[in-house]
């Protein structure tokens, strides 16, 4: 027996915890694009897996700008108020399962040492639905780095779509019982088949290869297209790099906390001039050692999901894949 | 037209005329055209040329990675050869180093958001008049066919009534409440990642005004207001030079119509000073010239 | 939850000028429970604001015997150009200390070598002030330092009393003869050379060496000819800094995140990490 939901019911859940004062997150179409976005009733959200999207479900707890803290120059001493605790109940409904598990990627790193209350509170206050995917396109390739269509990592609950389009539900955390006590049936399901993204890239055959040639020339060849913007870094659910600056004025303002991204020149441009990834190459080895070497060392998974959001993104038809199938040939030589 | 190409780019290369051609090829994900750097006569045959080659390549000229190849030669579609002469004109290219290889064109087509090919043609073709190379060192392939595209074209070009221009009358019928809404939505989705400038082959400061901080004139922030200073200050910086290619709006991962701020201010380039940038190897740029005939009073 | 972001207010107790464009300033924090109960280790640094202009890392330049911390900067980017209009009085943010440490405790019974160039006197001078401090703890001290000209020295007057401690060799060096009857009673050359002249050897020693990338290339070498092991040089980097949390991803070499694993290594770590400095 599984455990069902109809599409309208899903809807009607979604309408109620709105209803309740919960922020709920949505792939909304708009135009050519399908965005995550935050939905005022659950009829605007297009409730079926998809594959290309145009952000990932990362702004919802790590914001692409976010107040640290806030300053009143008061003569000589400063007050400092600090940013209010994300205390609102947050549900985002529909995640790629390579959007999901990006979250349980990025745990270590916010909770490494020094805690960042700012995504831990916001990870608290989620609970994250996932919809196996039953579409794909040539850009995914989660089955390469760990993935799978129907890949449980970072989701309160998974969601598989029925042929007759309600969905199976499966429940895989407190939070997710929760949100969907008292709303399933009981029933047979006929489940859509699962998506077969190509994952045949050597990942940790690359990875390897990474991590000895830092100073192959390889890497300027293969980046030599790259015009150095960060659309990769900001459309991945898993690249974290930010910038912090204030803004306002030197007596009234706040500290802010803003994306950044390692492809962009100024990213390690120090203020005696020298940059030490002076060149796209230095600077795409380094995006791809922080993805495949860095990162698994230190926190044990790619800071990867294969969601393929970069290359799909990409002015200039790059992005993880094509670097990582053009170091494979390197990689698998000899 | 796709051998000739290769025949013109294998001749300059075992000739030793130049030592690296930048063309396109199928570099990206399931073959995907982007930029192809090839310096080996061997290498020529990966070069494509088809109704994907979207990318505008003269943004790679001014790149340090690229210069450091030597002497080039570029492969670009007819409308965007106009951005090499605002390149030459700025003095950021010294043109007689470069060698400029054009074919006649037919239009691209857009992409979905897989990449793949559509249908449909790109809007700016649709009321394309460069569908014949100017301004270019080699044209291979013939040109009727392109020509018959100009001249069809030349009324929907002359009365805006195609295309992103359709777009944009659309846009400037509402009121200005309603296209303040507009761009508040679309910078909304503004992320900051700055595609629009590095894709873009005008936007060649080494140090662009939104990233120098002594003073701050543009928040880096991706706020409402950082993001509206952004886009508005690059349209501006382009206001009488964007050759309207749309490399900014194709490369725009948020999808903002931002070839539309762009023209706006080419029309008004025409409108107002009967100027189009990127027709004339020599012409002074408009913003930097000056002409006592001006009809603001406050210039003369 | 406490915000990590969040800096501590600290009133500006005094501000050095060092040369034309280095100040020291020294701060206590406005929270006097905090002033007691504070500690850093020597060799962590800290993010110091201005709040509205912006955050800038340095290290920590005294020892950690005061109930004050004192920093040392130069007038280069946004944040130090406003810094440097600080007065006694003004407040300023701290974040810190971040870090790991000279192990001060494991050179106990060692003869220290100090060699810095220019600015990079003060990562230095906080582990100086505490070996003299202790300084029946430690060996022989050598310390060489060197800028381009008699201006550019930073601690000028501190030079002089070190030398006054019993043990404690003082080389102090510039690259360019003072001119117009400057008075200078130190060298004329390069920091290397002088390194090579002062007859260190690596014999129970252990050498601290931070400097311009050009000094600390010629110093290695000399180190290593006269018995020094990779693991007996250490170094602090300076590398751009955002958070100083490990979190922001601008500091790294390699896997190595300079905020959280160094800002100390010695050469023995570098050797081991790529060339992404």
């Amino acid at each position: 027996m599984s455990q069902i939901i109809s599409l309208d019911n899903l809807k009607r859940l979604l309408d109620a915890k709105i209803a309740d004062g919960a922020t709920v997150v949505a792939p909304v179409q708009d135009g050519d694009f399908v965005s995550f976005k935050a939905i005022d009733k659950a009829e605007n959200a297009t409730l079926q897996p998809r594959a290309a999207m145009q952000n990932s479900i990362k702004e919802f707890f790590f914001p692409k700008h976010e107040t640290l803290f806030s300053f009143v120059r008061q003569g000589n001493d400063v007050q400092l108020l600090d940013a209010p605790d994300f205390e609102k109940e947050q549900i985002v409904v529909g995640a790629r399962p390579c959007d999901a598990a990006a979250l349980e990627i990025l745990d270590p790193l916010f909770a490494w040492d020094y805690q960042d209350r700012f995504f831990q509170e916001r990870r608290k206050q989620t609970t994250v639905v996932a919809f196996a995917c039953t579409v794909c396109d040539a850009h995914c390739f989660c089955t390469a780095v760990g993935g799978a269509p129907d890949n449980t990592k970072g989701a309160d609950a998974l969601l598989y779509q029925t042929e007759d389009g309600s969905f199976e539900v499966k429940t895989l955390t407190e939070k997710g019982e929760k949100l969907f006590a008292g709303q399933l049936t009981d029933g047979s399901a006929n489940l859509k088949p699962l998506a077969t993204p190509n994952g045949a890239i050597k990942t940790e055959e690359v990875a390897s290869w990474i991590k000895d040639n830092f100073t192959s020339p390889v890497w300027e060849k293969v980046s030599l297209r790259c015009v150095g913007c960060g659309a990769c870094a900001f459309v991945c659910p898993t690249c974290h790099c930010f910038d912090i600056v204030d803004e306002g004025s030197y007596s009234k303002g706040k500290r802010v906390k803003n994306w950044d991204s390692c492809q962009e020149a100024m990213f390690t441009l120090h203020a005696s001039g020298h940059n030490p990834r002076a060149t796209q190459g230095a600077r795409q080895r380094q995006r791809l050692t922080h993805k495949f070497v860095t990162y698994p060392q230190k926190f044990g998974f790619y800071l990867c999901t294969g969601c393929g959001s970069c290359s799909r993104s990409c002015g200039a038809s790059f992005g993880v894949r094509p670097c990582l199938e053009a170091l494979e040939q390197n990689a698998t030589q000899k | 037209m796709e051998n000739e190409l290769r025949n013109a780019i294998r001749e300059l290369l075992t000739q030793k005329q130049v030592d690296v051609v930048i063309g396109y090829g199928k570099v990206g994900v399931d073959g995907a055209i982007g930029a192809l750097f090839i310096t080996d006569p061997s290498e020529v045959d990966a070069m494509v040329w088809n109704d994907e080659c979207r990318q505008n390549l003269a943004v790679h000229l001014t790149r340090p990675e690229v210069k450091a190849l030597g002497k080039a030669a570029i492969v670009v579609k007819p409308c965007d050869a106009r951005a090499i002469v605002v390149l030459a004109n700025e003095a950021q290219i010294d043109r007689d180093n470069l060698v400029v290889i054009s074919a006649p064109c037919t239009g691209v087509k857009k992409a979905d958001a897989s990449g793949h090919k559509t249908d449909e043609l790109e809007k700016k073709c649709l009321s394309c008049v460069e569908h014949v190379p100017q301004n270019v060192d080699v044209v291979v392939g013939a040109t009727d066919a392109a020509q018959a595209l100009d001249a069809q074209n030349q009324e929907v070009a002359q009365n805006r009534s195609a295309g992103h221009q359709t777009r944009l009358a659309e846009l400037r019928a509402k009121s200005p409440e309603e296209r303040f809404d507009f761009w508040k939505k679309e910078f909304d989705r503004c992320i900051r990642c700055y595609a629009c400038r590095q894709n873009c082959p005008l936007c060649y400061c080494r140090r662009c005004v939104a990233d120098k901080n002594r003073p701050v004139r543009i928040d880096s922030s991706a706020s409402l207001k950082g993001n509206f200073a952004w886009n508005i200050l690059r349209a501006f910086h382009l206001a009488g030079r964007c050759i309207g290619c749309g490399a900014c709006a194709n490369a725009c991962p948020a999808g903002i119509e931002l070839d539309l701020l762009n023209l706006t201010l080419a029309n008004a380039a025409q409108d107002q000073f009967g100027y189009v940038s990127g027709k004339t190897l020599g012409e002074a740029p408009l913003i930097g010239t000056y002409d006592t005939t001006d009809k603001e009073e406050f210039i003369r | 939850m406490e915000n990590i972001y969040m800096p501590d207010p600290m009133e500006v107790v005094g501000v050095f000028q060092q040369t034309a464009d280095v100040k020291l300033v020294r701060i206590r924090f406005r929270d006097e429970e905090k002033n007691k109960n504070f500690h850093f280790n020597i060799g962590q640094f800290g993010l110091y604001s201005v709040f509205g202009v912006g955050e800038s890392t340095f290290n920590i330049c005294c020892s950690n015997s005061h109930d004050y911390i004192e920093f040392c900067f130069r007038k280069t980017g946004r944040v130090t150009e406003r810094m440097w209009d600080v007065e006694p009085g003004d407040t300023i943010g701290f974040r810190g200390p971040f870090g790991n440490s000279y192990p001060m405790k494991e050179w106990e019974g060692k003869n220290l070598v100090f060699v810095a160039g220019g600015i990079a006197m003060p990562p230095i001078r906080c582990a100086i002030q505490y070996a003299l401090e202790n300084r029946d703890k430690y060996g022989k001290i050598t310390i060489v330092y060197g800028a381009r000209t008699v201006n550019d020295l930073v601690c000028k007057d501190e030079l002089d009393q070190w030398a006054t401690y019993p043990n404690v060799d003082v080389l102090k060096t510039v690259d360019v003869a003072p001119e117009g009857g400057v008075e200078w009673n130190g060298r004329v050359d390069f920091v290397p050379t002088v390194l090579k002249d002062s007859g260190v050897t690596g014999d129970n020693s252990v050498a601290l060496v931070v400097g311009p990338p050009i000094m600390i290339k010629l110093s290695l070498p000399i180190l290593v000819e006269n018995g020094f092991k990779d693991e007996d040089i250490f170094t602090s980097l300076e590398n751009r800094m955002k958070c100083g949390l490990g979190k922001c991803g601008r500091c790294n070499c390699g896997s190595v995140y300079v905020c959280k694993e160094g800002p100390v290594f010695t050469q023995a770590d570098i050797k081991r990490m790529p060339n992404d400095f």
